[in-house]
């Protein structure tokens, strides 16, 4: 029986889109990062104030 | 194992429809988040927000799951496989990343959400989440247009592990 032929590698849209997904997740990983994270209080305020601290304002 | 044509057919429909409706919905769902990031109306933003919980809820998360589930069973059930193509695996990781920062996000939309109904509308609260929510809406729709382009191009690209099971 013949060998099976050799593989011809990984196609280059691969490659290219592979390194662009790898840069733009490091970017969203440094903007969270230089944003301070998310700051989400599922009870209170979505920016950690409360109705009635906002209210007072 | 591959389905028979009319079964293939079917789930090529319910696969379509699926990922196609949840690009509308995304779309739709980025629409209410400009609306209530930008609007000056009080009802307005609380309109656009509650809108947005209902409509992450109840159409986006079912499509997402819908198009992933169906997607899975249109590549097993097909020449095509899961694991044989790159076009395949990029469809299915683009896929399965999309729905998990959907579900990490809905306590957000649901925070802003139960903050739009308080009876005092805080603006610089919800103008926070607006932006997140803007932002991720986009992205969100950006990434998920990649798979309707995919589909239709299929790029050529075996993994080694689609060669192997070729010439085994």
């Amino acid at each position: 029986m013949a060998d099976p032929p050799p593989y011809p590698g990984t196609p280059r849209w691969v490659k290219v889109s592979g390194v662009a997904a790898g840069i733009l997740a490091l970017l969203v990983v440094i903007l969270i990062h230089a944003g301070g994270g998310h700051n989400l209080q599922s009870g209170g305020g979505i920016g950690g104030h409360t109705t009635s601290e906002s209210g007072h304002r | 194992m591959t389905m028979a044509p009319g079964l293939r057919k079917f789930a090529l429909v319910a696969h379509v429809i699926s990922s196609v409706g949840l690009l509308g919905a995304i779309a739709g769902f980025l629409a209410l988040a400009v609306a209530g990031l930008t609007s000056h109306n009080d009802q307005m933003v609380r309109a656009a927000y509650l809108a947005m919980d209902l409509i992450a809820r109840f159409v986006i998360v079912t499509l997402a799951f819908a198009s992933l589930l169906t997607g899975l069973i249109q590549s097993v059930g097909t020449r095509w496989g899961l694991f044989r193509h790159y076009w395949v695996l990029a469809k299915l990781s683009l896929t399965v990343i999309a729905t998990i920062v959907l579900l990490v996000k809905m306590e957000l939309i649901g925070s802003a959400a139960r903050f739009s109904a308080e009876a005092t509308l805080c603006r610089a609260d919800l103008r926070a989440a607006g932006i997140q929510l803007v932002i991720h809406a986009s992205g969100g729709l950006l990434v998920l247009l990649v798979p309707v382009v995919l589909s239709i191009y299929k790029p050529p690209g075996m993994t080694r592990y689609g060669w192997r099971k070729q010439h085994a």
